[in-house]
């Protein structure tokens, strides 16, 4: 089954506008939740999410106050790391023990629902009264609600200006940088500190930094009709910059790379000191501040006044979904709602899964925001005049496609492909994967 | 299966037993008592082993995505098998670390074995602290630890820098990766090396005195009575040890992340074979893998059988 357009077209449009709705929304408490006569009964549900021991903790720190409003329902948490996520969910739910809270993201949603794994949030009474109508159309597939947008980011440069000034580097001004600059300045920084701090961290294990690359030069990653809509001679140019960075020393060895890579955000070279940029989302910037201990900044990525246009666009941080096999769904709604809609859970989430989706919530927390939640806020905001349009919508198969970029980019580092041949394999294998 | 069988035979003749159960005539309660007491196991038979396994020779026929019915395809699983360099760069991986790990784990064992059974005071507590990292190393948590022990700033690395020798990721090199997981598998020594023990002691110590009568060394009685007595058992904990490396899974899962990498450097079969499944939702060409996997363990326990005719020697 293959998206339709109408919903690529609304799925853009949607995260262009929770971006938009900056600051709109009053201060009404959401409407109560209805509940039933007679006093309930104890139920227990699970409730699954990826991410940082940051997020571990916020969101047990959300459940107790969940179990605390509620106090018949236990959310049991299940937790992973992002690499491992998916693999654990896919296992689950073929072992027919889904959670009955699943978080999901964009490139697997479709693939989910497609096979009747989600719940329509809409059947279960979900109240989405103040979330943007075009946020809930990004989580719509054919008239269902299939997952509710916890709100948006932006795939960023973390710099850290302090390594910049140890390395008597100035930092670049990043409306005008291009890729060169990016790979020189990198080299730079390594140089000037004998590589105890690199200039950057590879970039080529995650495909929506190609998703922007090709953005730039009027290409892109998906078309609107779930196939390839760039050059091989564009993801070759990618990786070159890549092979560059290692030449020159702007990066680490292959192996190296491939450690840090492993450990996520928290390990990444910038969050442990020995690095001075890396890309990532910018929900994940409080995650990786923390670690590192010092004030770190959001930079657009290079490049994005060098060609035919900008590449960076909005994406749904991640979405709440509930297992159509659950045996709870109204409960699992429940919490999706206070998730969502609860001010008191907002104000512990804050920016932690993107800027939230609730405007009213949003409006009520946003004074609470730290200064690095108040940083990507501004970060994005200071976007949105910038960036013209979002990717099409990953097709289903798109899910298998990270674990190939990851792969085919390891065989680049270690130059056991060349770029050229990297950018054919890739094609062949993602053109199967989502069967196109 | 006949294997199993074969392999209790060699086991027994490795003892020097002779094969021959007592028989004796059944009694009407003995067959009741009987059928009750293998209840369990023909159960778990059934249910846990024989009923997947026909589910998935059936599955392996089918384009099956865990979450919709399975719809019949016909052998197209299998021609795929043919044409996927992954399964075929899987494969290599997994024969380089089966014919590498098993010989040299099962050297391993035997010189242990050997060291252990000149009448050391104490033998039970060596044999229990050499045992030890069997206990351990098929564990999630050994394998975490190896992650580390090979990592960068790891105790490997550690170590040669006391050298003077920069250390580089061994586990994030696709050159030396597969080679941590080797390394991981020999230092679990601790069953075969049990085995050969037993079978030291089962060399008649006559043999010995005659040869040291005759002027025999050191070097030439192990060669000329132990090695050739101990055949039966090396035999035994070769096709055990080549058919459980086979199927080794967690080690690689666990030190790659699930990846299986640095660029599929530590894709074993089983593991490429569960991406296929659980990742990527296609249980069919998963079901067909593990049925090929099922013809090329029985092809190397056949080849063993048939090679050891030519090297194993009976006492009998």
């Amino acid at each position: 089954m293959r998206p339709r357009p109408s919903f690529r077209a609304a799925a853009v449009l949607a995260v262009a506008a929770l971006a938009l709705t900056a600051c709109a929304g009053s201060s009404d408490e959401p409407a109560a939740t209805p509940t039933s006569s007679g006093p309930p009964e104890p139920v227990e549900i699970r409730f699954s999410w990826w991410g940082s021991d940051t997020r571990h903790e916020l969101t047990q720190q959300v459940l107790d106050k969940f179990t605390e409003k509620y106090p018949h329902i236990t959310v049991v948490p299940d937790y992973t790391d992002w690499n491992s996520y998916f693999d654990k969910l896919g296992t689950a739910v073929a072992g027919g023990d889904a959670p009955d809270v699943i978080t999901q993201e964009e490139r697997f949603l479709n693939e989910y629902a497609s096979r009747g794994v989600l719940a329509d949030l809409n059947e279960l009474g979900l109240d989405t009264s103040k979330i943007d109508e075009g946020v809930l159309q990004s989580g719509t597939i054919d008239d269902a609600l299939y997952g509710v947008a916890t709100g948006v980011n932006a795939y960023a440069i973390v710099a850290d200006p302090t390594a910049f000034e140890a390395a008597g580097v100035e930092l670049p001004d990043d409306k005008t940088w291009t890729w060169d600059d990016y790979v020189e300045i990198a080299d730079q920084i390594s140089a000037a500190t004998g590589k105890a701090v690199y200039g950057a961290q590879d970039y080529g294990f995650n495909e929506p930094g190609f998703s922007i690359y090709a953005r730039q030069r009027g290409e892109s990653l998906y078309t609107e009709d779930g196939k390839l809509g760039y050059d091989d001679k564009t993801i070759a140019e990618w990786w070159q910059h890549s092979l560059d960075l290692q030449e020159g020393g702007g990066q680490p060895d292959a192996a190296t790379t491939v450690e840090v890579d492993a450990g996520g955000p928290e390990l990444s070279l910038v969050a442990t000191g020995k690095g001075a940029m890396a890309w990532f989302w910018t929900n994940q910037l409080t995650a990786i501040t923390n670690a590192s201990g010092k004030e770190l900044k959001l930079l657009r990525v290079p490049g994005e006044s060098e060609e035919d246009r900008t590449g960076m666009y909005f994406k749904p941080a991640m979405f709440y979904s509930v297992s159509a096999k659950s045996e709870h769904p109204e409960e699992s709604a429940l919490l999706i709602d206070f998730l969502l809609n609860d001010p008191i859970a907002g104000e512990i989430i804050l920016s932690d899964r993107g800027l939230p989706a609730n405007t009213d919530v949003r409006a009520a927390v946003e004074d609470k925001f730290s200064a690095t939640d108040k940083q990507a806020a501004e970060f994005l905001a200071g976007l949105e005049g910038e960036i013209v349009d979002g990717p099409a919508v990953p097709p289903v198969g798109a899910g298998q496609v990270a674990e190939i970029t990851r792969r085919i980019n390891q065989e680049v580092l270690f130059g056991r492909m060349t770029p050229a041949d990297a950018a054919k394999q890739y094609r062949l294998e993602v053109e199967s994967a989502i069967g196109s | 299966m006949s294997v199993v069988t074969e392999l209790r035979r060699t086991a027994r003749s490795a003892r020097g037993e002779k094969g021959t159960p007592s028989r004796r005539s059944l009694r009407n309660g003995d067959g009741k008592a009987a059928a009750l007491f293998l209840l369990p196991w023909f159960l778990g038979l059934g249910l846990i082993t024989i009923g997947p396994m026909v589910a998935s020779g059936y599955l392996s026929f089918t384009d099956y995505d865990l979450l919709q019915p399975p719809t019949w395809i016909g052998l197209e699983n299998y021609t795929r098998l043919f044409e996927d360099p992954r399964l075929a760069n899987s494969l290599r991986v997994t024969f380089t670390y089966v014919f590498t790990a098993v010989p040299l784990q099962l050297a391993a064992a035997l010189g242990l074995a050997l060291m252990l059974d000149r009448g050391l005071k104490g033998l039970p507590f060596y044999r229990s602290v050499l045992y030890l990292p069997s206990l351990l190393g098929g564990s999630v948590a050994v394998a975490i630890l190896w992650r580390q022990v090979f990592g960068i700033d790891g105790l490997v690395n550690q170590f040669l820098a006391l050298f003077g020798i920069q250390g580089k990721g061994w586990v994030s090199d696709p050159e030396t990766a597969l080679w941590t997981l080797v390394l991981l598998h020999i230092w679990t020594f601790g069953a075969p090396m049990i085995i050969f023990l037993a079978g030291l002691r089962q060399i008649p110590e006559m043999y010995y005195e005659a040869a040291a009568i005759d002027g025999a060394g050191a070097v030439r009685r192990f060669r000329s009575i132990t090695l050739p007595l101990l055949t039966p058992i090396i035999f035994f904990n070769l096709v055990l040890q080549v058919i459980g490396a086979f199927q080794s899974f967690t080690q690689a899962f666990v030190v790659s992340g699930g990846t299986g990498g640095p660029a599929d450097s530590t894709m074993f079969y089983t593991l490429y074979l569960y991406q296929k499944g659980f990742t990527a939702f296609d249980m069919g060409y998963a079901s067909a893998m593990a049925w090929l996997l099922v013809l090329i363990v029985a092809a190397m326990t056949l080849i063993n059988f048939f090679a050891s005719k030519f090297w194993v020697f009976y006492d009998d």
